[in-house]
Parts: structure tokens; C-alpha cells; sequence
């Protein structure tokens, strides 16, 4: 099932109520936002009433709120070679075995500690 | 002749619009531009439903009638018709919201 991916690229501001009322009904509110719509007649109608407003594209599938949101996340400019879980277990294992002894909350404490320390 | 009460054709005659009768360069380069966006919307919604094997009224009749952006000639592009104007013809700039709605063909003849 394939979809019509909508992004708002004009504002309606000042245009027809007729108009403003098809943005509406496609779920768009605001520029640059982006609805998925299944490719029937009946939306591929509601569009060619837009079409001066709106980006359109075909897509294999719908992309939730939450994929958008990531796929919009800029590149943080950092990457975690190792994460600190591994290195915490690391540092328990190499050190002495006291830790080991009172336990495994009492291991992970220290290794928090450890952490901290670092 | 200097000053703030000196006598310009907007003090004088009181409304006085400074709308270029034509389109700057930019202004024809950005028109094309959008009429080559919606010929895209146009595009996909067909593509999209001759796949499915659907045919939707409108978009026939938008394909029948209007030309595309590089089917339209400069004339139609950057002008439009008016009854009223010398040679029939005004900037397309003077149509309300002309950048959000499609002004493509003209009477035959003019």
C-alpha cells in the first residue's frame, strides 16, 4: 500500500475558506508540516485543490509522529564508542574483590563510584 | 526643493502605487519555478493513481487543458488578459495572490 507524503510549503493565509477547509480535512495546519495520506482518488482530489500549496511525493509507507521527529534530529557531532555500562563492569571486574563480596548492589555502587571519580 | 515638505508626486497627489508594470528577472525565474511544482504535484497524483488503475475527473480535465511549464509560452507565463488594459494585457503580478493560484491559459486570440 503506498501513500501520498503532504508537506505544507504555502501558507493558505488569505486564500478562499474553501481552500483553508481542504488543508484542514488533509490535517495540515502549519508550513512545513507533513500528513501521510493513502493514494485514492478521494485525497488525490483533496490535493489537486491544494496543489499550489503542497509538496507531494509517493511513499511505500506511512512514517509515524515519532520517525519524523527522528529523521528531522540533527547530527549531534559526537558518537559513544563504548557504552559507560560496559566500562563500569569493566572497572568492577579489574578491581578488587571486595565489591564482589557484599554483593551485587554493593558492586554496582562502587562501579558508579568509580565512574563519578573518572 | 530639499526637506521634509518638498513636493513629490506621493505628497502631492495623495495615493501614488510604485507596482513595476512587468516582472523582474528573479520574479520570471521564481514564477517558472512554481509552475514547474505544481506540474510535479500533477505528476505523482497521476503516476500514483495509474498504478492503482483509479482516474480522478479533475486531474483528466487539468491534464486535458493546461499546459505544462515548458509547454506555456513566455506570454503566458508573465501575463495575463485584461479587458481593460492597452494591447489586452497586464502583468500576471497584478492578479491577487498570484503566487498561490494558477493562471496558465488566456482567451484564443489575445
Amino acid at each position: 500500500m503506498s501513500f501520498f507524503r503532504i508537506t505544507l510549503h504555502r501558507s493558505a493565509i488569505g486564500l478562499p475558506k474553501r481552500t483553508r477547509g481542504v488543508l484542514a480535512a488533509l490535517g495540515l495546519h502549519r508550513r512545513s508540516q507533513v500528513v501521510f495520506h493513502p493514494v485514492s482518488a478521494q485525497f488525490a482530489g483533496m490535493i489537486m485543490k491544494v496543489k499550489e500549496l503542497v509538496r507531494v511525493e509517493e511513499v511505500d509507507r506511512a512514517m509515524t509522529k515519532r520517525e519524523l521527529y527522528e529523521s528531522r534530529r540533527p547530527d549531534p557531532g559526537f558518537y559513544v564508542e563504548r557504552p559507560s555500562r560496559n566500562r563500569v563492569a569493566g572497572v568492577v571486574g579489574s578491581g578488587p574483590g571486595a565489591g564482589a563480596g557484599s554483593g551485587a548492589i554493593g558492586s554496582s555502587g562502587s562501579g558508579e563510584g568509580e565512574e563519578i571519580r573518572l | 526643493m530639499f526637506g521634509p515638505f518638498r513636493i513629490t508626486n506621493a505628497l502631492s497627489g495623495g495615493l501614488l502605487w510604485k507596482i513595476p508594470w512587468r516582472l523582474s528577472p528573479t520574479q520570471k525565474a521564481r514564477q517558472r519555478k512554481r509552475l514547474r511544482a505544481v506540474d510535479k504535484v500533477i505528476e505523482t497524483l497521476s503516476n500514483a493513481l495509474a498504478k492503482k488503475g483509479e482516474t480522478l475527473k479533475s486531474l483528466e480535465r487539468w491534464k486535458a487543458e493546461m499546459p505544462t511549464e515548458a509547454q506555456m509560452l513566455p506570454k503566458d507565463k508573465y501575463t495575463m488578459f485584461d479587458r481593460k488594459a492597452k494591447r489586452y494585457r497586464k502583468g500576471i503580478h497584478k492578479l491577487p495572490k498570484w503566487t498561490r493560484v494558477s493562471q496558465r491559459v488566456n482567451p484564443p486570440g489575445f
